[in-house]
């Protein structure tokens, strides 16, 4: 056992390194020395002792600051020190003491005491570590645990959603059956509809699960943010009219073009803005009129704004911290919990960030930003 | 002729369950959420509602409550029809029970989508035939 610990010891004195070296070999040990407080810490990261014998008045870092230091770090402050030293006062014991040692030891020593202390933190150290290990297994368990959870959530939050597709779809197939029996063609049509509705449904389900689970880079293409921005509120110009919101362009005048992935910043703005109307459209808050700002900008001349912001229902801060994690949806089977995920997997993939404000009853504003490219391609 | 009233945000909903309304030999009444449910309740009362859960402006946990806490219109029957579980919206009653100081029964039936259209049928003719 002896064999496996290893001692650092530190004094700039170097007959004390010599003799306690000597001694520590002789029972057992590997050592290691340093003759001040820099080379110590050094040596600590080097070496990784089991224990540190060290000395108090030396030169560079003395011997309280390099034990407050090493202490402080989460890698060695499990590591027993004992300090040694000429100093013999109470309150210099306690300063040690205060400073992180673990034990204090007056020179002139007598070496049968400092063995055993030392027997003694070897010992405490192995039972630290001992302990600190079971609880990094315990914790290891508790994320496998926690992310299989997040797995049955996931099947849970798909299934409900597919469950509603499916309703469409066994009722659109009762409704066709129907109208053939009585040669209707206009309800066979409208039945025809409601299939072709919820077929897509499912289509755009599988896109957006294949977008989450594959890893890949940005097609970069030379476009506009504008025009990108301006398609996108034309295709929810509808759905927003429904609910009576007005989807407002406050695009900056400018006709720069950057490099983008173009589909995916489509992507990103229409899983945004379809959110933004859900937002209004769910709010029960008196209001005179909901809005969706979708705004661009250039920041910096080396950023790309988009900024998608509503004044409906809003989010508290719980709903708010888990909109980026597995397949949270509020919307109860109505969504997938996907639209987010994928919007941040892709402004990450443009090496980009995305960041919300919310205040519950007022609204929330979603604004990516994306480093600006202008390689030649 | 009968009257059913349908309360669902999803179009296609509203489409596939009033034509069920029509095929059982009703008459459908179409609402998109809570506030154009109660509308309608009030003008025209019909003889059964099928109500959804989840939906924008009032949803149907609110219409529910208002329902069966209303004298007029308390004993009209109300088939849930929801994507989510039925332990979840009692709960959801529960809590609006205590808001309110007023508590309400269970709904006459709770169909989880998807649901089969004969059995939606069925039921309707149960509690109308």
């Amino acid at each position: 056992m002896k064999d496996n610990v290893k001692i650092l010891i530190v004094d700039d004195d170097v007959d004390t390194v010599e003799l306690l070296t000597k001694r520590f070999r002789a029972e057992g040990y590997g050592t290691s020395e340093a003759y001040d407080g820099e080379q110590a810490l050094q040596k600590v990261k080097e070496y990784k002792p089991d224990l540190i014998i060290l000395d108090i008045m030396m030169p560079k870092i003395d011997g309280y600051e390099a034990s407050k230091r090493l202490k402080g770090y989460d890698k060695t402050k499990h590591i027993p020190i004992i300090m040694l030293s000429a100093k013999a006062k109470i309150p210099d014991k306690v300063k040690g003491l205060d400073f992180g040692a673990d034990d204090y030891i007056t020179k002139p020593f007598d070496y049968r005491e400092l063995s055993q202390r030392v027997k003694y933190w070897v010992a405490v150290k192995v039972e630290v570590e001992d302990r600190l290990n079971k609880i990094r297994q315990l914790e290891k368990e508790l994320i496998q645990s926690e992310r299989l959870a997040a797995i049955g959530q996931t099947v849970a939050s798909l299934a409900h959603y597919v469950k509603n597709i499916l309703f469409g779809l066994k009722g659109g197939l009762y409704l066709a059956n129907a109208a053939i029996k009585e040669n209707d063609t206009d309800s066979l049509k409208s039945s025809w509809e409601i299939l072709e509705n919820n077929m897509g449904r499912i289509s755009d389900l599988v896109l957006d699960l294949v977008e989450y689970s594959k890893e890949r880079e940005p097609e970069y293409e030379k476009c506009s943010p504008n025009e990108i921005a301006n398609e996108v509120c034309e295709l929810m110009k509808e759905s927003a009219k429904e609910y009576d919101i007005d989807i407002v362009r406050d695009f900056t005048l400018s006709t720069d073009e950057t490099y983008l992935d173009p589909k995916g910043i489509h992507r990103c703005l229409l899983n945004l803005i379809s959110n933004a109307i859900d937002a209004c459209a769910f709010d029960v808050n008196e209001k005179e009129k909901w809005f969706i700002k979708v705004r661009t900008d250039f920041e910096d001349n080396d950023t790309v704004i988009f900024e998608v912001s509503d004044n409906g229902l809003g989010m508290g801060e719980e709903v708010k911290n888990r909109l980026f994690t597995s397949f949270f949806s509020t919307k109860e089977g109505k969504g997938t919990g996907l639209g987010l995920l994928n919007t941040k997997k892709i402004v990450k993939e443009h090496g980009g960030t995305i960041n919300i404000k919310s205040q519950p009853g007022k609204g929330s504003t979603f604004t990516i930003r994306l480093p600006k490219k202008d390689f030649n391609g | 002729m009968k009257k059913i009233l349908i309360v669902d945000d999803n179009p296609d909903v509203r489409k596939i369950v009033s034509k069920l309304i029509q095929v059982s030999g009703f008459k459908a009444l179409i609402a998109k959420n809570g506030i154009e449910g109660m509308g309608i309740v009030k003008e025209d009362r019909p003889d059964l509602i099928i109500l959804d859960v989840v939906m924008p402006k009032e949803s149907g946990v609110r219409m529910y409550h208002e329902l069966k806490t209303d004298d007029n219109f308390k004993d009209i029957p109300v088939i849930m029809l929801s994507g989510i579980p039925k332990k979840s919206f009692l709960k959801s009653q529960k809590v609006l029970d205590e808001f309110r100081g007023q508590s309400v029964p269970e709904p006459y039936a709770y169909m989880e989508k998807p649901e089969e259209p004969e059995e939606l049928v069925g039921l309707m003719k149960e509690i109308l035939g």
